[in-house]
């Protein structure tokens, strides 16, 4: 009793005290109840897939993961065999899918004549045909294939990543991506790709991240000329130099080509020569080098040069399929290129 | 009677003494003593004697020499192993149709390319191995001589098309893997003749190690070739350097190199398994 009467006498004391205060503090209530924002405290979960399970359980659900996908791998080998989408011709204009294939390494080719050329060897690792995305879904023009290459765990990925794979049926791919395609080129989602898909005389262009070099100066971004070494020079030698014109537009323009990170961006080296294809470990060799570091994927697709549509001419339409019925020898060679079992000519 | 017995028995004894002796040596011959002692016991009757057995014991049997070209080794690289062996294939490939011999530097060979701007197609040159550099397809060697008072250097690589014949004239090491100081060295040790005729070399033991130190030429020199990053052995320094021009040079020497971990490469195990593979692949 006392301390409700405390409270009370309390109260009273503030309402007699800040009777004027109170009016104002509840009409500032009023207003300010509007835009009350209801804070909710979650808690933030940074775990792996591995912290709360027993080493057994990880090792199983390694074991079972690794089963899977090769069972995965195995149902897919034989894509006409299960509800093949129909197989068109090849026709002139229809572009065709391209492959999502590793860079290995370089080394040397030579020609019959005996001319030197330079080769980097892409070698296609699990590459399968993720999802279909028609004319209305992609953007109106042209179909979309999805496509993704070289297996990898699933375990540190997210939920929404893992979902494309599961409704394709096929292991999860550490490189998706997308090719426009012609409707007479679809493909079902599923189907493997090889790298019998390009044949020896065509022409390709490849896609890939190129190399970070990090923060690089003028001269190594933009390949401008820097200032001389001696002849007075005063701390000037990999500058810039002059950033434009004078007072007139009294700006410096936008894209001025100046220092900054260089690399790490997708680039395309177009028109490149395919000398040989090896079936058995699906290994695409393509003239000249390709952007990217060793073991980097990178994208293949048929070239879009004009001047090298003609060699393009009558490919495997709209893919190579391994179950069928052509039975193609271990390595395919270019016309041109010297092969290395050859007898010498006397 | 008994008198020319005894002394024919001791000449028996002394000869089984010796016999004895010899085969304590495990080497077995015939002698012609035996011949004589049938004669004087009537009309010969030819018994040919025993063939020699020569049992050679104190050698064991000579092993091949074990050599695996250094292309075939991969560098010390992140890449796919996939790679190398695909890359080893097509060299055995060439190598079962051309047949590149064993050598190193400071060998002498005489090689035969095509050449499509020469009248017979053929052209051949002779000269001593001075580097072997490149791994895989890409594997090159250059020969040196002196042409008419010119030194000639050549770089041809081990598996071009245009290659005809690869001919070692004399199978030899000397103290460096790599004879670039050469082109500072006096010229007669860089002259070899074309006609040279191949000299014999064993294919098991060791290859022979010519410890020749050869006289150089007055400085300046294409490179500084006493510091000690070129680590040369083959070169007659007492002769054109003084003891501290010498000593400045080793102000160069970088004595952590052969404790740095991170260039460390053991290629021993590579090069078994490489080794067998080739062999393997070379007997198909």
């Amino acid at each position: 009793m006392t301390a409700l009467t405390c409270r009370f006498i309390k109260l009273a004391d503030g309402l007699l005290r800040g009777a004027p205060v109170t009016v104002c503090r509840a009409g500032a209530a009023l207003q300010s109840r509007a835009p009350v924002i209801q804070c909710i405290r979650t808690h933030r979960t940074n775990t792996w897939w591995d912290e709360h399970l027993t080493e057994d359980n990880a090792s199983f659900l390694k074991k079972v993961v690794t089963e899977e996908y090769k069972q995965q791998t195995t149902d897919k080998l034989n894509p006409l065999k299960d509800e093949p989408w129909p197989r068109h011709e090849w026709v002139e204009g229809s572009r065709r899918v391209g492959l999502v294939a590793v860079k290995l390494g370089m080394m040397p080719v030579w020609t019959k004549s005996g001319e030197r050329h330079v080769v980097t060897m892409l070698q296609v690792q699990d590459c399968h045909v993720v999802k279909h995305l028609s004319k209305e879904e992609y953007e109106g023009h042209t179909a979309a294939l999805i496509v993704g290459g070289k297996n990898v765990s699933p375990f540190h990925r997210p939920e929404g990543y893992l979902e494309v794979f599961r409704n394709a049926g096929v292991p999860p791919k550490q490189k998706l991506t997308t090719f426009c395609v012609s409707d007479n080129a679809i493909i079902k989602p599923g189907t493997p790709l090889y790298a019998a898909h390009f044949r020896p005389g065509q022409y390709v262009d490849v896609t890939a991240k190129t190399i970070g070099k990090g923060f690089q100066g003028v001269m190594k971004r933009w390949g401008f000329k820097g200032q001389p070494a001696s002849h007075g020079q005063t701390k000037t030698h990999r500058r810039p130099g002059s950033l434009g014109p004078g007072g007139d537009p009294a700006k410096v323009f936008k894209g001025k080509k100046m220092p900054g990170r260089m690399g790490n961006i997708y680039d395309t080296t177009h028109g490149l020569k395919v000398w040989r294809v090896n079936t058995k470990y699906n290994i695409l060799y393509v003239n000249g080098s390709v952007p990217g570091h060793r073991n980097c994927l990178v994208k293949v697709r048929d070239s879009i040069l004009p001047t090298r549509l003609e060699n393009n001419k009558n490919p495997p339409f709209p893919t190579f399929f391994a179950d069928g019925d052509e039975e193609i020898p271990e390595d395919l060679y270019d016309q041109d290129m010297f092969q290395f079992g050859e007898p010498m000519a006397e | 009677m008994a008198a020319a017995c005894t002394s024919r028995t001791r000449q028996m004894m002394g000869l089984l003494r010796i016999l004895r002796n010899f085969s304590q040596n495990e080497r077995l011959l015939s002698t012609s003593v035996l011949r004589h002692n049938v004669a004087s016991d009537g009309p010969p009757k030819f018994t040919p004697p025993s063939k020699p057995v020569i049992i050679d014991k104190t050698q064991k049997e000579a092993s091949l020499r074990r050599f695996l070209s250094p292309e075939f080794i991969p560098p010390r690289q992140r890449t796919n192993p996939v790679k190398f062996s695909i890359e080893r294939k097509d060299m055995i490939q060439r190598r079962k149709v051309l047949n590149i011999p064993e050598f190193y530097a400071g060998s002498i060979l005489a090689v035969t390319m095509t050449d499509p701007h020469v009248n017979g197609n053929m052209n051949r040159f002779v000269g001593i191995c001075i580097q072997r550099s490149g791994k895989g397809l890409g594997a090159t060697f250059i020969l040196r001589n002196v042409v008419d008072g010119q030194g000639v250097e050549i770089c041809y690589e081990l598996y071009s098309p245009r290659m005809r014949k690869i001919e070692v004239l004399k199978l030899e090491k000397r103290l460096d893997d790599n004879l670039m100081y050469l082109r500072d060295a006096l010229p007669e040790y860089s002259t070899f003749n074309f006609d040279m005729q191949p000299v014999h070399y064993e294919i098991t033991g060791d290859v022979p190690v010519n410890l020749l130190k050869v006289k150089m030429r007055p400085k300046p020199w294409s490179k500084r070739w006493e510091r000690p990053k070129f680590n040369i052995k083959g070169i007659r320094f007492d002769l054109c350097l003084t003891p501290e021009m010498m000593e400045h040079a080793q102000k160069w020497a970088e004595p952590w190199r052969p404790y740095d971990m991170l260039k460390e490469y053991d290629t021993s195990s590579l090069e078994d398994h490489i080794f067998k593979e080739v062999q393997e692949n070379l007997r198909k």
